[in-house]
């Protein structure tokens, strides 16, 4: 049986929980929650943990530097590190406006990255 | 706008300060006047890029500049007036402002209101009394936040980060994800000093070890910071002989709790709670001098934004009433007395005649807890943990349980079942 070990968040509590799989991978037993929304995080984040993404792209012919940006849905845990190398190489110029498309489709997984704050001058 | 003329004057423009202009505003303060002294009202949310923001006020989750954004624009909405780039420098008690900018130098005010929202300041190694050398690649972690966020530098390739506050944590994942390495948070508590679900999001997620009674010991290095020696602790926090091993790195982090920043109160001599070091308050947020209000993390450090801007909000709504009055109806106030494994109550005092959004923060974390204000509010917790404050409201039909005699109400956490 495969275990798998995952701390909620739902609450300051921060229980330690343990999720069972059976060879097909179902989960057959969740230990460690207290209660029923636990139990519905835990499940959640063992079968599609997601993170909404932020970071910051360079700029040209700006006074910033930096302009900050998140994608428009939450990306997979696991494709944060290569999000954050994709954004690493990518410059934008004013203007922009909080909201705007600054790269569409990143990683062909159908995320647009948008801005999250005016870039003016 | 003459300057002479200003009703509300609202010192900071960070969360607390654009929420409590917005407020007075709203409430029918004519002249409304933010003093801000970076050249853009925000404050500290800028560099905040990461989300989290405006879950309980907006019910979205946005990052900070998202969050600054909707304030910005309902202040350019409301034709609240601004000083960018603007320092106060002084406050005296009978709420006579002097500022100062390059455009117009001295600015001498006169406001029927003032409200403190000038936020906090983060504790440097000053305050920690570390050995060693004094090398460059020692900073705070909000310094680091802006160099990374705002200014574009990366402060190090090799981290090490003392202390588990909420923006070490964010920065421990914000600086792995471009590509720094981040060898350990170290924490002198047996817990993690922010909040659960940043533990887990900046550090169970990218492996970064978390090491807890933990501390550094000594700094190496000339020039640079080369290495720390860190040591385990015991219950009183000393360093076990024996447990020292030196850890490789060119920076060291700060996150190791943040102050009130509150020159220009103790300039206008109001009174400030000796551990909180915030201005002591009442339920309207108004301070030891009448006219000065103050909300946010001026007042108390809060764990989310959300909580800052609704008790600035409070502060507002109050600095307008009393700029249009002159002054508050005045009674004696009851004074909130902490009990049994309570740390801090904010307010500090209450009338019992208006509304109270009371904070509450605990001194030690235990489990299946009932939090009780005196005989009037009581509820259950399965945990209350000094790293996430408590919120009570209680409206003021609640608190005419109170006959009028009391000059104490005693708050205390009860082990429950």
């Amino acid at each position: 049986m495969v275990e798998e070990k995952i701390v909620c968040i739902g609450c300051p509590l921060g229980c330690e929980t343990t999720l069972k799989m059976d060879d097909q991978g179902e989960v057959v037993k969740i230990t460690g929650t207290k209660c029923k929304e636990g139990r519905k995080y835990v499940l959640e984040e063992h079968r599609s943990p997601v993170r909404v993404f932020t970071a910051t792209v360079l700029t040209q012919n700006s006074v910033r530097p930096l302009l900050p940006v998140r994608t428009n849905r939450p990306l997979l845990k696991t494709q944060l590190k290569e999000a954050a190398k994709v954004l690493s190489k990518v410059k934008v110029q004013p203007p922009l406006r909080m909201g705007q498309i600054i790269l569409p489709n990143l990683m062909n997984i159908g995320v647009d990255v948008v801005a999250t704050d005016d870039l003016v001058l | 706008m003459k300057f002479s003329e200003v009703d509300v004057a609202v010192i900071g423009s960070g969360p607390a300060g654009m929420a409590a202009a917005i407020k007075a505003r709203e409430e029918g303060a004519e002249h409304v006047l933010i003093l801000e002294r970076q050249e853009q009202l925000g404050g500290l949310l800028h560099q905040c890029v990461h989300s989290g923001f405006g879950l309980l006020y907006f019910g979205q989750d946005l990052t900070g500049p998202e969050y600054a954004h909707r304030f910005i624009e309902k202040v350019r909405d409301l034709g609240i007036e601004i000083l960018l780039e603007t320092m106060v420098t002084q406050l005296s008690g009978d709420r006579k402002l002097t500022a100062i900018n390059r455009y117009e130098g001295m600015i001498h005010l006169h406001p029927k209101s003032v409200v403190l929202a000038m936020g906090c300041r983060e504790r440097s190694r000053g305050q920690l009394s570390i050995p060693g050398t004094r090398p460059a690649g020692i900073f705070t972690a909000g310094t680091a936040q802006r160099l990374v966020n705002v200014e574009g530098f990366i402060p190090g390739k090799k981290v090490v980060i003392l202390g588990s506050g909420d923006i070490g944590m964010i920065m421990a994942r914000r600086l792995t994800l471009e590509g720094v390495e981040v060898k350990a948070v170290i924490e002198i508590l047996p817990y993690v000093g922010g909040l659960i679900r940043n533990e887990v999001q900046c550090l169970h997620d990218f492996d970064i070890p978390l090491l807890l009674e933990h501390t550094v010991t000594q700094i190496h290095g000339e020039q640079r910071v080369e290495a720390v020696t860190i040591a385990k602790v015991d219950k009183h926090k000393r360093p076990i002989d024996g447990t020292e091993q030196v850890v490789e790195c060119d920076t060291l982090l700060l996150s190791v709790g943040l102050i009130p920043e509150n020159e220009l109160s103790r300039m206008a001599g109001i009174t400030l709670d000796p551990l909180i070091g915030g201005p002591l308050v009442d339920e309207r947020r108004e301070t030891s001098v009448p006219g000065v209000f103050a909300g946010g993390n001026v007042v108390h450090v809060h764990d989310i934004v959300d909580d800052v801007s609704w008790e600035a909000e409070i502060a507002g709504s109050w600095a307008a009433k009393f700029s249009q009055k002159g002054d508050l109806e005045r009674k004696e106030k009851i004074t909130l007395k902490p009990g049994r494994n309570i740390r801090s109550i904010v307010p500090q005092t209450i009338s019992g005649q208006s509304d109270v959004t009371f904070y509450i923060r605990v001194k030690e974390m235990e489990e299946k807890v009932q939090l009780k204000v005196g005989d009037l509010y009581q509820r259950s917790f399965r945990v209350a943990k000094p790293s996430e404050m408590i919120k009570v409201d209680l409206p003021v039909k609640e608190l005419k349980k109170l006959d009028g005699r009391e000059s104490e109400l005693n708050v205390e956490c009860e082990k429950g079942e």
